[in-house]
């Protein structure tokens, strides 16, 4: 990697790393398929969903020909044809309480590409509890929002987000919208895993494709905060 | 001087502004009370619940990057350049 600041090292890092990536949809597919193409060595990818019509205007990695299968299988294939180079882990799976700390501990980086706020909760806990850094995102219609928790260093998702957003039967999005917030997100973990830049700690980034502007919402770490309250810093 | 609001995501498209400047509010209640009597309807449906006329569980406030629940709830004071956030999160993914 011959951009500044990252370099051979820089490359050896991804190479080493492990990352999880929750969830293998709109935002999933974007995130993993920066990181594959980046070198990072060893991705898990987590999903119990099978491809449905309806997913192929955003989660690009599956394609009609993948309609029915799993969303595991499908982006395994496509993520190790982009890159022979990496270890794809498929885990078709439902993420709970049970199992939240075995998926999370010990890997470098978790990337948020669920589409619900009670399994985000649980992998918000999981990560502050494995210390592991967790990048949420979350997607609707052309908004989508992103926020880099690293354990001890800044507020988490419980922080910034009590409450989860009404359910609804579906939600609607443009493709492109985590196609922009999948590719922050792939972003913000090779930053992580080189040691390069600021990451987006202690600030929520707002993205409004309706007017095209990103904004920063300034958020900080509560110390009575039941998840990552009691951390050192 | 005053209060500094910055409206995101569905608020901004119910205000018309990306954030407006209020003046004489001293607490979070008396600011929305502000802001529905300048934005009207559209603003109050997104703020408040129809039935219970409570402010949405869904609806997030940070005061200074804090969210409401760790200061005062709607009872929290508000000084001059305070930095009050208003937004819907997105679920989807």
């Amino acid at each position: 990697m011959i951009i500044s600041r990252f370099g051979e090292t820089g490359q050896q890092k991804l190479k080493a790393a492990h990352v999880v990536v929750a969830g293998i949809g709109g935002l999933g597919s974007p995130a993993s398929s920066y990181l594959a193409a980046a070198g990072a060595g060893h991705l898990t990818i987590i999903d119990s969903q099978r491809v449905e019509l309806s997913n192929l205007n955003r989660q690009v990695l599956h394609w009609e020909p993948d309609v029915g299968r799993s969303k595991v299988k499908s982006a395994t294939e496509k993520l190790t044809a982009m890159n022979s180079n990496i270890k794809v882990d498929a885990i078709f799976e439902q993420i709970t309480s049970e199992n939240v700390d075995r998926l999370t501990k010990g890997v470098d980086v978790v990337v948020d590409g669920m589409d619900n706020y009670p399994t985000r909760y649980l992998l918000n806990e999981a990560c502050a509890r494995n210390r592991v850094p967790f990048i949420h995102g979350a997607v609707e219609g052309l908004v989508g929002q992103l926020m880099t928790i690293l354990p001890g260093g800044g507020p988490c998702l419980k922080c910034a987000i009590p409450n989860e957003p009404p359910k609804k039967p579906c939600f609607p999005v443009l493709g492109a919208t985590p196609g922009v917030i999948g590719c922050l997100q792939a972003m913000e973990a090779i930053k992580l895993i080189t040691g390069v830049g600021e990451p987006l700690v202690g600030r929520m980034l707002i993205f409004n494709g309706m007017d095209m502007t990103f904004d920063e919402i300034k958020v900080n770490r509560d110390p009575s905060c039941q998840v990552c309250g009691r951390q050192d810093r | 001087m005053a209060v500094t609001v910055k409206f995101f995501a569905g608020f901004r498209e119910a205000t018309g502004k990306i954030q407006d400047s209020i003046e004489g509010v001293n607490n979070v209640t008396s600011l929305l009370d502000e802001l529905v009597r300048r934005f009207g309807e559209k603003l109050a449906e997104r703020l408040y619940s129809s039935d219970t006329r409570e402010l949405r569980k869904t609806v997030n406030i940070l005061v200074n990057g804090r969210r409401l629940d760790f200061l005062q709830k709607l009872n929290t004071p508000l000084k001059d350049e305070d930095v009050v956030a208003i937004f819907p999160p997105v679920a989807g993914g």
